[in-house]
């Protein structure tokens, strides 16, 4: 009842606004708002769709870097802007996700983000040393200490995997946080300090490849590696649920015929050779949603992590 | 394999236009190592976005040229006007600008271009050499090792104060003190930030340092007026017609060992992420004061202390780059913009970046070595224009430079609340000009707190909660703790010495 209230609501909203900008995109340049500053994955990940979003979608696409305040400023700033579709950003998902559903103010609300589209999502694996005798997550279990795991910071999004996942699975574990980078992580198992890294699976292949990590699990529900386990097949069908999202959204209200022309300008974009290129040289994992799939899977990310905000608190 | 690499990479270097690229590099590093506020990771996170459409090669020359430019730019306006252009450049200071109040600013750039050159040099020989051992050694320093580094930087500002030991001590305490402002990097708790968001993320490097160096030295000179070299001085240097830098340039080979000492100390910093340039060029002017037969002579324009410094401070560019070809993460904040600009080009660096990209490394490499000896280079040159500088009334440098530098502070991130926080720096550094506490002693302990505090806190979790003992068995550990006592014993052993010798 409530939820077609809203939409009734949005519809007017759309109507009024659509009608007024029917022309989208006109000649006026698009600022695509990056919560990060420059060179990082999410700058990178668009400059690399501008170009190729201005030719599917026929305009201009300026990136802005406005870092900051664990990547709230950014999306403030969007949240700020007017919905006429010529101020999109890209948000960390479910970092913030998880942010909000623990209660603290991101300045800006994730319910009222227009979401436009879902552009790329990796999922986790689990790596030890190379040469540890360590193979399965039993193992690991096994070692009869608290699992020491590296990480960059308490709030990051695998950290906060790491203390779901463990508990699911039913280990101790420390976090040993404050690495300065993933890359930093990786080289902590490495050097042998910690036992073990919980990444994306894609961060972990650099260092699989030569042998200087092995993985020991996928947080997925199919093998993705030969000869490695996933934890579905282990029993634990929810850690597939588990994953890093670069998200696509525009400022509240946003009138439905710009969201749609946005998202067919991504999907084109997600399509193009000179992305499908890039993305397999960086083993970035594409994976494009519409705006409904992405509202979708937004709505059921804050339910799924509302269950274990105790233990996240 | 390396150093035909190295000359594959010169011979692609001199080839065709990418000379342009390096050379516009080597002009906008020196014009933003001059500028105070405006250093080399300001330059680099500029042109992040306008190297996208260019061939990676040729980003990798304009970020080489600039990398390896800066520093020596920031060497002229700390040896003209006792105010570093890049925080590295701090050091610098100490001895630089006495020379500059004597007249002798010709000797003293001649010195730093010369020292420059030679330290990019030795730090590059370096890096070839280890390169082959790169992996090993960025394994062997762990959190335990950059913790004892960090108490070996601490150790050092306890010696590099003579006179001054308790004023030292207390502006490290503030420094510390600063560092620890924001979130706790490993359990997310706020410390004194007073209820202002904009202190969650802790005190930003740039704009502090900025404040600290650059606006009190311009609220100093501002007080004073007149010009910066003292009459006395300024009648000798118009006799001189700005001599000296020849002599400058040779005494860099005069003190040959003060120069390896510091490209060495340079090259071994660099490659420690987290510690940066502006802890290797002080580690390396504290230990060459120490180890000198006549401590007390500097401070007041020992040549030698312009040397170690800007040995140091070029040649930690090589070092930062131990870390990036073995396991493609960054060793200071300019090789991160570096490789920032190598993602934004589909390279994603890791472990196999010089078995895949070596063009990419090599032709950095190259550009930052070439773009040290032609900054300094270009540097002789202007060197005579440069030090009119010093002759030039206070009431146009003041406006000029404060203005260019808090513009600098600005765009990096485009908040107006650094600005702010520039100004706030700059006063409580110029109280402490006036009532004579040292500033670098604050800022390196600004600049250690934080990996201190981070590492200590790793290494009680990764040690079980037995930090010493688990230190004692790593042989580096054992190593820099050795060389902590002895930071601390030796003035006191040779005052002993020199008390006996005496009597």
């Amino acid at each position: 009842m409530m939820n077609k209230f809203c939409a009734g609501i949005a519809a007017l909203g759309v109507l009024s606004a659509g009608m007024a900008l029917a022309e989208f995109p006109e000649d006026k340049p698009v600022k695509f708002v990056v919560p990060y500053s420059a060179g990082g994955g999410f700058d990178t990940i668009v400059r690399t769709f501008a170009p190729a979003v201005e030719e599917t979608l026929g305009a201009t696409v300026v990136p802005e870097n406005i870092k900051g305040a664990s990547g709230t400023r950014g999306g403030q700033a969007v949240a700020r802007s007017k919905p006429d579709g010529y101020t999109i950003g890209i948000y960390n998902i479910p970092g913030l996700t998880v942010s909000q559903t623990l209660g603290r103010d991101l300045g800006f609300s994730l319910d009222d983000v227009s979401w436009i589209a879902n552009l790329a999502q990796s999922k986790y694996g689990i790596a030890v040393k190379g040469d540890s005798p360590v193979n399965t997550i039993e193992d690991l279990c096994n070692l009869g200490h608290a699992i020491k795991l590296s990480d960059t910071g308490k709030d990051t999004t695998s950290s906060i995997t790491s203390v779901i996942a463990f508990n699911i699975i039913g280990c101790d574990i420390v976090n040993v946080t404050g690495y300065s980078g993933s890359n930093d992580t990786m080289i902590a198992v490495m050097r042998g300090e910690v036992d073990a890294t919980l990444k994306p699976i894609s961060s972990l292949a650099k260092y699989t490849a030569t042998d200087d990590l092995k993985l020991i699990v996928t947080f997925t529900d199919d093998t993705v590696v030969e000869g490695v386990q996933n934890t579905t097949e282990l029993g634990f069908p929810t850690l597939a649920k588990f994953g890093l999202n670069r998200v696509v959204g525009g400022p509240p209200n946003m009138p439905a015929d710009v969201i749609e022309t946005l998202a067919a300008g991504f999907k084109d974009a997600v399509a193009s050779p000179a992305i499908v290129e890039w993305a397999a040289g960086t083993s970035t994992d594409l994976s494009f949603m519409d705006a409904a799939e992405t509202k979708a899977m937004m709505d059921e990310l804050s339910e799924f992590y509302l269950q274990y905000k105790d233990l996240l608190q | 394999m390396g150093f035909e690499a190295l000359l594959g990479a010169v011979a692609e270097v001199a080839s065709g236009g990418s000379i342009l690229f390096l050379l516009a590099g080597v002009f906008l590093g020196l014009c933003f190592g001059v500028i105070p506020g405006l250093g080399g990771t300001t330059a680099l996170a500029l042109l992040i976005p306008v190297t996208f459409g260019m061939d990676s090669l040729d980003a990798m020359y304009l970020a080489g040229g600039v990398m390896g430019a800066t520093s020596f730019g920031g060497s002229i306006t700390a040896i003209l006007l006792n105010t570093p252009g890049t925080a590295p450049n701090a050091a610098t200071t100490f001895d630089g600008y006495p020379l500059a109040q004597q007249g002798k600013a010709g000797l003293a750039i001649g010195a730093a271009a010369c020292a420059s050159s030679m330290g990019g040099l030795i730090g590059l020989v370096t890096l070839i050499i280890f390169i082959p051992l790169a992996k090993e050694i960025v394994l062997s320093f762990g959190p335990a090792e950059f913790f004892l580094l960090t108490v070996l930087g601490l150790a050092a500002i306890a010696v590099s104060v003579r006179g001054k030991l308790l004023r030292g001590l207390i502006a490290g305490g503030v420094g510390l003190i600063i560092a620890f402002i924001g979130a706790d990097t490993i359990t997310g708790d706020l410390r004194f930030t007073g209820g202002i968001n904009y202190l969650w993320d802790g005190v930003p490097l740039v704009p502090a340092l900025t404040g600290m160096f650059a606006i009190s030295q311009m609220i100093e000179l501002a007080l004073k007026g007149g010009t910066v070299a003292t009459s006395s001085g300024q009648d000798e240097a118009a006799n001189m017609k700005i001599s000296g830098v020849g002599e400058g340039v040779l005494s860099v080979f005069k003190n040959w060992g003060v120069l390896l000492r510091g490209s060495v100390i340079g090259t071994l910093i660099g490659a420690i992420p987290g510690l940066g340039g502006t802890v290797a060029s002080f580690l390396a002017y504290s230990s060459t004061v120490q180890t000198d037969k006549d401590p007390e002579s500097y401070g007041k324009g020992n040549i030698r202390g312009v040397i170690a410094p800007e040995s140091a401070n070029n040649a930690k560019d090589g070092g930062s780059l131990i870390p990036t070809v073995a396991f493609g993460i960054p060793g200071s904040a300019e090789t991160a913009l570096f490789l920032g600009i190598l993602v934004l080009h589909g390279i994603d660096p890791g472990p196999t970046i010089l078995l895949y990209h070596e063009r990419e490394i090599y032709g950095l490499i190259v550009a930052i070595t070439f773009a040290a000896v032609a900054a300094s280079l270009i540097g002789l040159v202007l060197s005579r224009f440069l030090v009119l500088i010093t002759r030039i009334d206070v009431g146009i440098v003041v406006p000029v430079v404060v203005a260019i530098s808090l513009t600098g502070v600005y765009v990096l991130d485009g908040r107006m609340a650094d600005v702010l926080l520039t100004v706030i720096m700059g006063v409580i550094g110029y109280l402490m000009i006036r009532f004579d506490y040292p500033r670098l002693t604050l800022v390196i302990a600004l600049v250690l707190g934080e990996t201190a505090e981070r590492s200590f806190h790793q290494v009680q979790l990764i040690s079980d909660g037995q930090p010493l003992g688990f230190m004692m068995t790593r042989g580096i550990s054992v190593l820099l703790i050795a060389a902590i006592i002895i930071t601390f014993f030796l003035p006191i052993a040779r005052k002993l010495f020199q008390k006996k010798s005496a009597a």
